[in-house]
């Protein structure tokens, strides 16, 4: 298997009175799309910082397509996108996104034409000689975002890219992500927003107060922290389904048995194999409308590891 | 290198598009231009004074009078016999505007030499001057002659006497004159003041602007912060420059067509009354003030980024920058003391001082003589001093460039210097 892009070993960085991040380890392997997940104020925008060469770790080391030289040094291949966003509002659209180009080490000409292939389709092209500060929020997002991406950088790092995007522009990211992503390119964002999460990611990592609590590819993390789940719905006669349910050895736990008894949630015991159910269901004669296995929303594994607490907090965007 | 260059081109074509830019441009000029033809246009201001002198005296002395101060360019008079009610139908031409004013010979001025004028505007020194010494000459001369003396004589004793100073610079006498030198100095120490502080604040500014929009982050991902302090100053820097060069330029070119432009106002021919003579300036001086300019505008503009770093609004900004607009101002108000003991201990020391060197030493070079080892000396000294000052400002800016919370004190910046 390839380097990861991005290596994070066992970084911590304090600021005045507070540890930010504390001996955080973390590895996105080449062209996935990971999502840096946590509440507000779990350190995700201080580790991002840290990679884009803003803030020096303390201690631990950050190494970018397997070098050791920062992100600044990489900023041709890097696009970032802060979770601060501003523009020159004075400048020329154009001229923005060339200057900011440029500022990465993109030559001129080629910063020009790219950009104004991106201006067109995003649909901006006529208002590429305008002043940025003409321009409405929806479109200074889309300029903003182009500055990311313009240079077709191997690694696009997005901090809490959703916020404050209105829904069309939240669609035009979340496809050239995705097509970033068929491209071979490699995705690090961050959000506390776990429903944008488990749509994109592959890979995860959920940190809560600096500290890392768990990552891995999205279903394995889903497969070791959230358990198996089953919901069945039943067909007139459950059977013996109250007996069976009641097994500690094949379930852990009934979420829901509403519906009139028609419906159910179970979450599997350690060890149990659904299967083992279905036929026990079946053969104590129960007719059945559904049995699906289901794997548990990243939502419910995240406040089930951060704590409702946090989580709470974690809902109210931007709080 | 790209990127500092890409952050110059950035900060030198954003502010030449900027009205501010040309307004000032266009300004330096048209101020040129004032205080050249202004001075001129003053001296002739209504063209000539219409008066009349009253005349009492035995033999018709105004007579005299009337006819010597018509020949200057400032005055056509006329005699009036004096008598009963002329100073009443006078006073009244004067209050109708159909006479300027009126000269009263009394029958002894001869011999008391005193006399009067009234007029609608007895302010003007220039007129009152050419009316005293037209008057002095001839009561002089009436007096020799009284006493048998040849006119002829008479006026040859009058050639007035000039008083032609000039400089002696470096070995050679030069054609400038001590009131010529010095307002070349006062206009370079203002010059250097005004430029210094404008550009300084506008690097300010300019560090500010990224702060409170927020494209701060994004640049300190893809440049160092020194190199971003670096292209904005050297951006900033080759503005200013250009906008001097056009005023050079300018100024040039106006000297040049001093006398057609003087015609174009109505103000008669070359020469024609004072105003402003610019006096011939030596390429040493210049390349002086270019020197001390640019070390100047690149210490104190360091040090204003680091002022824009430190706060987060024009307001914060505003105040953290009066200490370093004191320090530039030291210099300048010292303009007097520096022209006028070029070689004092006071203002030897502030043409060494980095932070007064810009401003004093370009005034000391032109005030008086100065070996250029000195000059030398303070070139030196104000390259280390600038090579100091910028590494403070730019670790100051380093971390103030993304500090948000409120402005740091003064342990706070010593702390941030030593991290």
């Amino acid at each position: 298997m390839s380097a990861p892009v991005v290596r994070v070993d066992n970084v911590t960085k304090r600021f005045a009175g507070h540890t930010a991040v504390d001996g955080l380890s973390l590895s996105v392997p080449p062209g996935t799309l990971y999502g840096l997940l946590g509440p507000n104020g779990a350190g995700k925008t201080t580790t991002i910082r840290m990679l884009m060469d803003i803030y020096e770790p303390d201690s631990g080391s950050i190494r970018l397509f397997d070098t050791d030289r920062g992100g600044r040094a990489h900023s041709q291949r890097i696009g970032y996108l802060p979770e601060e966003r501003g523009l020159y509002p004075r400048m020329r659209v154009l001229d923005v996104l060339v200057f900011l180009a440029e500022a990465k080490g993109v030559a001129r000409r080629i910063a020009r034409v790219q950009a104004l292939e991106w201006l067109d389709r995003l649909g901006l092209a006529d208002w590429r000689l305008r002043r940025v500060s003409d321009l409405s929020k929806g479109m200074q997002q889309k300029v903003q975002f182009i500055s990311t991406i313009l240079h077709d950088p191997d690694l696009i790092v997005l901090d809490e890219p959703f916020s404050g995007l209105d829904p069309v522009n939240s669609q035009v990211l979340r496809d050239t992500v995705v097509d970033a992503r068929r491209r071979g390119k490699t995705i690090l964002f961050s959000t506390h927003i776990m429903e944008h999460a488990e749509k994109l990611c592959d890979q995860l990592c959920i940190i809560a107060r600096g500290k890392k609590l768990v990552d891995g590819a999205l279903p394995a993390v889903k497969q070791m922290h959230g358990g198996k789940h089953v919901v069945v719905a039943f067909d007139g006669s459950q059977g013996a389904a109250a007996r069976i349910f009641a097994d500690r050895r094949l379930v852990a736990r009934v979420e829901d048995f509403g519906g009139g008894g028609q419906e159910a949630e179970l979450e599997l015991a350690p060890g149990a194999d659904a299967q083992e159910i279905l036929r026990a269901l079946i053969e104590s004669g129960a007719r059945l409308l559904r049995f699906e296995l289901v794997t548990p929303s990243l939502h419910k594994i995240f406040v089930d590891l951060v704590g409702p607490d946090a989580a709470k907090a974690a809902a109210v965007p931007n709080a | 290198m790209h990127k500092v260059w890409a952050v110059i081109r950035r900060e030198f074509i954003e502010r030449v598009r900027t009205k501010w830019f040309w307004v000032a441009t266009l300004v330096g000029p048209l101020f040129f231009a004032a205080i050249m033809v202004i001075p001129v246009l003053m001296a002739r201001s209504g063209g000539v004074r219409q008066i009349a002198v009253v005349d009492d005296t035995p033999n018709e002395f105004g007579t005299r009078v009337a006819e010597e101060l018509s020949t200057g360019r400032s005055f056509r008079a006329r005699r009036v016999e004096a008598g009963l009610g002329v100073l009443d139908s006078l006073t009244a031409a004067v209050e109708a505007k159909a006479l300027d004013g009126f000269l009263i010979l009394p029958s002894d001025v001869v011999e008391t030499g005193r006399a009067e004028y009234r007029g609608s505007n007895v302010s003007s020194m220039q007129a009152v001057e050419d009316l005293q010494r037209g008057l002095n000459r001839l009561i002089v001369k009436a007096r020799l002659e009284r006493e048998g003396v040849n006119p002829a004589v008479v006026d040859r004793a009058q050639i007035r006497i000039l008083l032609d100073t000039k400089k002696i610079s470096r070995g050679r006498t030069t054609a400038e004159s001590a009131g010529g030198s010095f307002i070349m100095a006062y206009i370079m120490a203002v010059l250097l003041f005004m430029a210094i502080l404008l550009y300084g604040v506008n690097v300010m500014s300019s560090v500010l602007e990224e702060k409170t929009n927020r494209i701060m982050e994004v640049l300190v991902s893809s440049l160092k912060p020194f190199e971003m302090m670096l292209g904005k100053v050297l951006g900033a820097g080759s503005v200013s420059l250009l906008q001097f060069l056009i005023w050079a330029l300018s100024a040039r070119l106006l000297m040049s067509q001093r006398g057609a432009l003087l015609r174009a106002m109505g103000a008669g021919g070359e020469n024609a009354g004072g105003g402003f003579q610019m006096p011939p300036i030596p390429g040493s001086t210049i390349a002086v003030f270019l020197a001390f300019f640019l070390g100047g505008f690149l210490l104190y503009s360091a040090m204003f980024a680091a002022v824009g770093a430190m706060s987060r609004n024009e307001q914060e900004a505003r105040q953290a920058q009066q200490p370093v607009t004191f320090v530039l101002m030291i210099a300048y108000l010292s303009i007097f003391a520096l022209t006028n003991d070029p070689n004092s201990a006071f203002s030897r020391t502030l043409s060494m001082v980095p932070f007064t060197s810009p401003i004093a030493m370009p005034v000391r070079w032109t005030a008086g003589s100065l070996p250029l080892g000195e000059v030398l000396i303070s070139v030196a000294i104000l390259i280390a001093g600038i090579a100091g000052v910028t590494w403070v400002a730019a670790r100051i800016y380093r971390v103030g460039i993304l500090m948000t919370g409120k402005r740091p004190t003064l342990k706070e910046l010593v702390r941030w210097v030593r991290a």
